[in-house]
């Protein structure tokens, strides 16, 4: 395992794709600080530099589904996972040294990105004003959601063997999990009741009527669990500081994670390779 | 003589399809085994099967000694270096990069090594160039040296010269007899360019339809192949007593057929025989090349 990750971080440190993302993060940053401040002078709004280190977090999934599909679809495009295998490296420790590679790739993506936040969003802005336990649970929150995303896109990254069809799978996966939140965020937010105009005796009378398409008990809860499963639904409900119970979604994404590795781990060792 | 690999009646199916069918090869240590047969035959198969790409459906292997089956067999493929069908290299590096990258990955304590791999394939003028603008004689080259980084002792190549021009040919076949005589590497290398293989190796294992049919050492084949007489004769014994006598190299083929091997001036040899009253009712000239002789074993077209 040590072997393998030595070498992968060798092959990382002079990985085009490594340092786009990490430039991709820098930037993302300057222009995040940009715009805020751009606001601030314009408008005179109160930027929270806190809510600066968050916003990453909504899309940093689709950034981890193209490092992930294509640093790893090099793996079978360019022959490297058979040449691992035939000279002795078992499939397990393969997988896995992979799986931590992409994680702590993704992981530093995010760090790079709240280091420029702080380090230039803090003198701009002022100081956070979130209370700092509260901020580091969000951003652990956010790291083991990051966790997650690799996991997922780890094993599609294993279990597909080419490159490009990875690539495809993987960022509209990325796509669909946004979608879906955003779907069920939508129908989690619907009112429990809506306005309702009639006209009676030529008078426009308003009056307030159960809203039907406002959830049920247990389809709210059905709901909440799939955004609460769903990284992109994590992300989007510690970015906005929404979720109504942010402990419980560092163990749905510990889950997915085991879940995940544990399936591509066994589809992977009985997979037969070209 | 040390076995370095062995299969036992290996079978892989994919569906109905039965890609290899009660296998059995033998690479004693030090050989340079040829492993020979068309597209399709099976070969790759079998050595995906070997560097454990991919599991037998039946049957087993042993690599220097470790089953298969055995938690062991990771260890035997550390001394084993492969290239299957492609060379596993990373087009985006330069053939050192690519180096220092085996190199940690089969764990060598220093990177001392690089630079004489790279002269040995003759790659060390490279610079700064990527793999993937290597010709594809370097890349195979490059996909040696790789193989090469954890000084195996059996290297595997699969259709090393495929699509490789004349002289990158001889560049391989150089390379491939250098690392046999100097490094004392066992190789199987897998092939349908008979005559290139005929070439370096010393043992040969021909495959048909997932099937070895004949493992013969070079020796062996090139006895076969040289020049022969075939005499049917009816009165066989006088003739082998003959034969001995004179120590003229010959084979029995059946009860009427004798084949002797060597370069004889026909007339002069049907003259001396008929002085010891020997007559052969029929006496035909051949010399086979390989091909010839491949195309035999395996029932010549109706096998295509």
């Amino acid at each position: 395992m040590i072997k393998l990750l030595n070498a992968g971080f060798t092959r990382l440190r002079k990985n085009k794709l490594f340092w786009l993302l990490t430039v991709f993060s820098f930037g993302l940053a300057l222009f995040m600080i940009y715009t805020q401040y751009s606001d601030m002078k314009k408008f005179g709004r109160v930027i929270e530099v806190e809510q600066l280190m968050l916003n990453y977090s909504t899309i940093v999934g689709i950034a981890i589904a193209i490092f992930t599909s294509l640093f790893l679809g090099v793996e079978y495009s360019d022959g490297a996972i058979r040449n691992k295998i035939s000279i002795g490296h078992k499939r397990t420790n393969i997988y896995l040294s992979n799986l931590i590679i992409v994680t702590i790739t993704s992981l530093f993506s995010y760090i790079v990105f709240l280091v420029i936040v702080a380090s230039i969003g803090i003198p701009l802005f002022g100081t956070i004003t979130l209370p700092i336990s509260k901020l580091l649970m969000l951003l652990g929150c956010i790291f083991v959601t990051i966790i997650a995303y690799t996991g997922i896109f780890t094993f599609l990254a294993m279990i597909i063997s080419n490159k490009t069809i990875t690539a495809v799978v993987s960022i509209m996966l990325a796509f669909g999990m946004m979608m879906n939140a955003m779907i069920c965020f939508n129908k989690l937010e619907a009112p429990k009741t809506i306005q309702q105009a009639s006209i009676v005796n030529g008078e426009t009378k308003i009056k307030e009527v159960p809203n039907p398409r406002y959830l049920s008990e247990d389809k709210r809860k059905i709901y909440q669990i799939m955004v609460d499963i769903n990284p992109a639904g994590q992300m989007f409900q510690i970015a906005g500081r929404t979720a109504p119970n942010l402990k419980v979604l560092p163990i749905y994404s510990l889950g997915v994670l085991v879940i995940s590795t544990g399936v591509g781990l066994i589809l992977f060792k009985k997979k037969e390779l070209k | 003589m040390e076995i370095v690999l062995e299969t036992n009646n290996l079978e892989k199916k994919y569906k109905d399809f039965r890609a290899l069918n009660h296998t059995n090869i033998h690479i004693e240590k030090g050989a340079i085994y040829g492993l020979i047969g068309k597209n399709g035959a099976g070969k790759t198969t079998l050595i995906r099967i070997i560097c454990g790409l991919q599991e037998p459906t039946n049957g087993g292997y042993i690599i220097y000694g470790k089953s298969n089956n055995s938690n062991d067999i990771i260890s035997a493929r550390k001394r084993m270096g492969a290239i299957i069908e492609t060379p596993s290299i990373y087009g985006e590096m330069t053939a050192r990069d690519n180096l220092i990258e085996q190199y940690k990955l089969v764990g060598m304590p220093s990177l001392d090594g690089i630079d004489d791999l790279l002269k040995l394939v003759g790659l060390e003028n490279t610079g700064k160039k990527k793999a993937k603008n290597f010709s594809l004689g370097m890349k195979q080259r490059l996909g040696i040296a790789t193989a090469l980084a954890n000084n195996p002792d059996f290297l595997i190549l699969d259709e090393p010269i495929n699509g490789l021009d004349p002289q990158g040919i001889i560049e391989i076949r150089e390379l491939i007899l250098k690392l046999n005589k100097e490094k004392r590497i066992t190789i199987l290398i897998s092939s349908h360019y008979l005559d290139e293989l005929s070439k370096i190796a010393t043992h040969y294992g021909f495959l048909d339809n997932g099937s070895i049919i004949q493992e013969i050492t070079s020796e062996e084949l090139m006895k076969k192949m040289e020049h022969k007489l075939i005499l049917k004769v009816s009165n066989q014994k006088e003739f082998v007593k003959y034969f001995e006598e004179n120590k003229i190299s010959y084979d029995v083929v059946d009860n009427k057929t004798i084949n002797v091997y060597g370069k004889y001036n026909l007339s002069k040899f049907i003259n001396e025989l008929s002085k010891k009253n020997l007559i052969a009712d029929e006496v035909h000239e051949q010399e086979e090349s390989l091909e010839n002789y491949y195309m035999n074993l395996i029932g010549g077209g109706n096998n295509d």
